[in-house]
C-alpha cells in the first residue's frame, strides 16, 4: 500500500507517495519492473492546474526523451506541457484519460496515470529525478513562494 | 415567487469558471425563461436563510457549478434540499474547447459564448422540469 507525505502550506495540503521519484516540474515516475516505468502529474502539479479538462498523451510507440513533451493538459486555468521523466517509448496511455480526465484530479498517484514508458536507462533518468523529500521540499519554496506573492 | 425553477449557481468568487456559472445563470433568469426561472444565492442557503430554503424546498431546483468541488449542488444536498438537475462549466467546457474562458470581473468573448450556450442547455433543462412538474 502507498504511504505518502504530506505538506500544507495556508489552506492547502499536498500528498507524495513515496515509493516513486519526482521529476521537478511535477512528474512522478514509478519503476515497474522489467523496464517499465509507469508516469503521472504530482498531487502538487494536479491541485495548481486545477480542473483537468482534456488530457493527450502521445502515442504507444512514440520515443521521448528526459524532459520532452509526454502529453499535454490543458485545464480550466491553463495548458500544462508534461516533461517526460524518463527517457524510452511510450508503451501504454491510460485509457480512462479519453472519456474522464478528471481522473487525474481525483487519484494523480493511483488511476490518474497517464502512461507507461518502456525505459531506455532507467538508472541514469533515475539519477537526475528527486526522492520524495527532496521534491516536497522543492514544492514547500514554490507554494510559499507564491503565498507572498499574494 | 413568481419562478417555478429555482436556478442555484456557483459563488466561487474571484474564479473565472465562478463568473460563467453566474452569466449563465443570469441568461437563464433575465433573458431565457423569465417567467419560469427565478436565481436564489447560494450564500444564502449556507446561512440558513428561511426564504432561500423555503424556496428550494418548494420549487425544483438546478444548480450550475463552476468545477469539480460542486458546491452549489453538495449545498443544495447538505441542506437536505433535493436537486431536479445539475450543471458545471467544466462539463460545458468539455463539449465547446474553443470556448475557453479567461477573466474574472469581465470575461473574454469565448467565456461569454460559453455561458450562452451553456445558459441554453440550462434553460432547455428548466423547460423539462416544468413539463415533468405539470
Amino acid at each position: 500500500m502507498t504511504e505518502f507525505l504530506e505538506l500544507t502550506v495556508d489552506k492547502f495540503t499536498f500528498r507524495f507517495a513515496t515509493d516513486r521519484y519526482y521529476h521537478p516540474e511535477g512528474v512522478w515516475a514509478l519503476p515497474e519492473g522489467e523496464g517499465r516505468v509507469r508516469i503521472g502529474l504530482s498531487d502538487f502539479a494536479q491541485q495548481s492546474g486545477g480542473d483537468v479538462a482534456f488530457a493527450e498523451v502521445k502515442p504507444v510507440g512514440t520515443a521521448v526523451a528526459f524532459g520532452d513533451e509526454v502529453a499535454s493538459i490543458e485545464t480550466m486555468k491553463t495548458d500544462i506541457v508534461v516533461p517526460a521523466p524518463v527517457s524510452g517509448t511510450v508503451a501504454e496511455v491510460n485509457p480512462a484519460l479519453e472519456m474522464s480526465p478528471e481522473v487525474i484530479n481525483e487519484d494523480p498517484y493511483g488511476e490518474g496515470w497517464l502512461a507507461a514508458i518502456a525505459a531506455t536507462d532507467w538508472e541514469a533518468d533515475r539519477a537526475r529525478l528527486l526522492d520524495p523529500q527532496a521534491y516536497l521540499e522543492r514544492v514547500r519554496e514554490v507554494a510559499e513562494e507564491e503565498m507572498r506573492k499574494r | 415567487m413568481r419562478g417555478k425553477v429555482v436556478i442555484v449557481p456557483c459563488s466561487g468568487i474571484g474564479k473565472t469558471f465562478g463568473t460563467v456559472s453566474r452569466e449563465a445563470a443570469y441568461a437563464v433568469v433575465e433573458d431565457l425563461r423569465p417567467d419560469a426561472a427565478e436565481l436564489v444565492a447560494l450564500s444564502l442557503l449556507v446561512l440558513g436563510d428561511e426564504a432561500a430554503r423555503a424556496a428550494v424546498a418548494e420549487h425544483p431546483t438546478v444548480t450550475i457549478d463552476g468545477c469539480r468541488l460542486a458546491c452549489a449542488t453538495k449545498m443544495v444536498q447538505e441542506s437536505g434540499l433535493p436537486v431536479a438537475r445539475s450543471f458545471t462549466v467544466l462539463d460545458a467546457f468539455r463539449k465547446y474547447r474553443d470556448l475557453k474562458p479567461e477573466g474574472i470581473s469581465s470575461l473574454n468573448p469565448e467565456g461569454q459564448k460559453l455561458a450562452r450556450v451553456l445558459a441554453e442547455e440550462v434553460a432547455e433543462a428548466v423547460d423539462e422540469v416544468v413539463k415533468g412538474e405539470t
